[in-house]
């Protein structure tokens, strides 16, 4: 089994490495990744917010309802916590 | 192929570390160690987010230097700065994989109060054996 | 006023969540009331998204003010308003059912269990409305961590069930999450039609292919397609009855909504036909999807375990109609979800009511349930016949259509896998009947009770009305079925088809 699991993960892997041929090299400036929507935040973050900090103003302005989701992942593992673990005195002994 | 190598090593490592985890997760026999899997594979993942946003050459974090009001901005050049999506998706994604982890260790201790171990095989036995 | 339903449809489930604590800390009762409501408001934004998106054409909404791609879009185009108003009606007539069912299954963790059905219901929404790759998989984590949550208070098995849905549902989540990152490598942008604009240059371009591949991986892991579907059957079988049939009709349905949306809007369709050939490797895994899932639901002594593999086979179904890429297939998958959210609902509500009322749902216990449960049973029956293909009930024009699609191709095989699969639904479905309705012993299983002298033991009202007006949808779903192609589903179907 686990040289079954092995064999498959390898293939698995080959095929990722595979595709990586035509990735943009690591680090190039020119990369579309660079060059498409991103210098829109890194130019005008200061004039929009007033803030210095890239990365807090894209989080909490441009992309600031990923941010809302990202609080409500958090507040769901509560309650799924909540939900499973909470002893009631009377009912729950050691299960 | 030496030069290909050296100009994408980074996403290979990320493919590799990428399976370990997967292998854990699929191959190992004890819930904990599939858990500590899916970690590993989640972070890989996240490895490889936060290396698209890398630039060569002389830059740095995307943090604006500060400037009090009335004095005159320089010209902000983009190429100085790193690219700050990936580090804004990333936050994100951390943040589900540690709810996720969170949730999996919940229900790793309702398995654990309920078969007394957390070796897959001994749960399958026990199964058997009380269900037949 | 419609302009901000496309936003309101989240915030007011989530807002409603969020409260859920602060009304029902003490007072079960208030957080049913709480919820009930909540769902009603949310079923008239998505009718009137559905109405406005009829009358008008698509809705855009910038979240923020910041114009798309900077910011998030969200796109509520025709087929997104078609998927709205299920979500909407089928969680709405759950949740009405759930007070008495989650009293007596989850008592003393109704607060917590009604905060995650309302998550769970925003999750879904999200994943519908929005137009951006990215916040597809932050509302993913929503559904399925509160999916998580909600199997794993069940009785029995639920908590190891649990954990392998846990495993498995991350690496698909993490696959998917990697297609999306291998998509911003090559676009720079996470804005569904911008990127849908900026690949087809790519389309050659290993990057773009992974990408295609690791999208639709992930996504069948969350739809449950074979060879990926091991952790549905034990996950649904356990779960309590309210969640199982909140989770059920909905969360497999919208995983392939996702896979239409990637396979038709993100990439031409020409992309997964031509250049991979995963639209053949779909229709092959679902069709043995709907084999292996009706010989499974055979070999079953209990109902909820059954429905499950059913689950395994109809989405099979659905696949298979993806994968047929042409006019009457795609519309085929379209109603057959239509379909499965409200035959499923039903189902799995009258499974609700049959622990509720007997104790147990195993198929051998079951005599003379049809007279103990007269309108239970009846829509059990109603919901047999949609999943046989029995006119006027919407599952045949579904199947009538997916039966087209193949013969247009001349997929001759799918056509038999479609025939045969249907004459295996009748065999473990009619068993089931057969057990409720014709065996007459000398007493009643449970209650020692001379035959004659059964009366009818129904459950209650709050629980009956959602099941009949369930089994209703599903005929006028059928009954409608040419108004609703030809109204919606002819906008969504890509041209050239």
């Amino acid at each position: 089994m686990k040289t079954f699991i092995l064999a498959l993960i390898i293939i698995a892997g080959s095929l990722l490495i595979y595709g990586t041929q035509d990735m943009p090299n690591w680090g190039d400036p020119q990369s579309p990744a660079s060059t498409h929507v991103s210098p829109y935040y890194i130019q005008h973050s200061m004039i929009d917010m007033e803030t210095p900090n890239i990365v807090s103003s894209v989080l909490a302005d441009y992309r600031g309802y990923d941010t809302m989701g990202e609080t409500t992942v958090i507040f769901t593992a509560a309650f799924v916590c909540l939900l499973l673990l909470r002893r009631r005195n009377k009912e729950q002994g050691d299960q | 192929m030496l030069d290909l190598l050296l100009s994408k090593y980074n996403y290979w490592l990320y493919v590799i570390l990428m399976m370990i985890g997967l292998y854990a997760m699929l191959a190992k026999r004890n819930l904990v160690k599939k858990l500590i899997g899916m970690n590993i594979f989640q972070t890989a993942v996240i490895l490889f987010y936060v290396s698209i946003s890398v630039k060569t050459g002389h830059v740095d974090v995307p943090i604006l230097p500060y400037h009090h009001h009335g004095h005159e901005q320089a010209a902000i050049n983009v190429a100085h700065y790193l690219n700050p999506l990936p580090h804004v998706l990333m936050l994100t994604a951390i943040v589900v994989s540690i709810a996720t982890a969170g949730v999996a260790l919940a229900v790793l201790i309702l398995i654990y109060r309920k078969y007394g171990t957390l070796q897959e095989d001994e749960i399958l036995k026990i199964n058997k054996e009380v269900g037949a | 006023m419609v302009h901000q339903f496309p936003a309101l449809i989240i915030a007011v489930p989530l807002i409603a969540a969020l409260s859920t604590p602060l009304i029902g800390w003490k007072s079960s009762n208030r957080c049913y009331y709480w919820a009930v409501l909540t769902l009603a408001l949310v079923t008239f934004f998505a009718i009137g998204l559905l109405r406005s998106v009829i009358l008008h054409g698509p809705i855009s909404y910038h979240q923020g003010g910041w114009a798309p791609p900077w910011g998030i879009e969200y796109y509520v185009d025709y087929l997104s308003a078609f998927i709205l108003p299920i979500i909407a009606i089928v969680s709405l007539l759950v949740i009405i059912y759930s007070k008495h069912s989650i009293n007596k299954e989850l008592a003393g963790r109704q607060m917590p269990s009604y905060t995650l059905m309302l998550l769970m219901i925003t999750g879904l929404m999200g994943i519908v409305v929005t137009g951006d790759l990215f916040n597809v998989f932050v509302f993913l984590e929503i559904a399925s961590l509160s999916c998580y949550g909600l199997i794993a208070s069940g009785q029995g098995d639920a908590p190891l069930a649990t954990f392998r849905y846990i495993i498995m549902g991350t690496i698909g989540a993490s696959c998917y999450l990697l297609g999306v990152g291998y998509l911003y490598m090559v676009t720079g942008s996470l804005n569904l039609a911008d990127v849908s604009h900026l690949i087809p240059p790519l389309y050659h371009s290993r990057v773009v292919l992974s990408a295609g591949v690791l999208m639709l991986v992930g996504i069948s892991l969350k739809m449950a397609l074979f060879p990926l579907h091991s952790w549905l059957p034990n996950s649904y079988a356990y779960a309590p009855s309210s969640a199982s049939a909140l989770i059920a009709p909905l969360f497999t349905k919208v995983a392939a909504y996702l896979m239409i949306r990637v396979m038709f809007s993100l990439f031409q369709p020409d992309f997964f036909v031509k250049i991979i050939p995963a639209t053949t490797v779909i229709t092959w895994l679902a069709v043995t999807a709907m084999m292996i899932g009706s010989f499974y639901a055979i070999a079953q002594n209990n109902l909820k375990k059954m429905l499950s593999y059913s689950i395994v086979a109809q989405i099979g179904y659905i696949a298979l109609g993806i994968g047929l890429a042409n006019k009457a297939g795609l519309t085929g998958a379209l109603l057959h979800i239509l379909n499965e959210a409200f035959t499923k609902g039903c189902v799995f509500l009258v499974v609700g009511a049959i622990i509720y009322q007997t104790g147990d749902c195993t198929i051998d216990h079951f005599k003379n349930l049809f007279r103990r449960m007269p309108f239970t049973m009846g829509a059990f029956t109603i919901g047999v016949f949609s999943m046989i293909g029995v006119p006027p009930t919407c599952g045949f024009f579904s199947k009538l259509n997916l039966l087209m699609g193949c013969i247009v191709d001349h997929h001759w095989v799918f056509v038999a896998a479609l025939l045969i699969s249907t004459i295996l639904n009748v065999i473990y479905f009619f068993r089931v009947i057969k057990v409720a309705s014709f065996e007459k012993p000398e007493a009643d299983y449970n209650r020692k009770i001379p035959y004659d002298q059964i009366r009818m033991q129904e459950v209650p009202l709050s629980m009956r009305i959602p099941i009949i007006l369930m089994a209703a949808g599903i005929l006028l779903a059928g009954i409608f079925s040419g108004t609703i192609t030809n109204t919606i589903l002819i906008h969504i179907i890509p041209a050239g088809f």
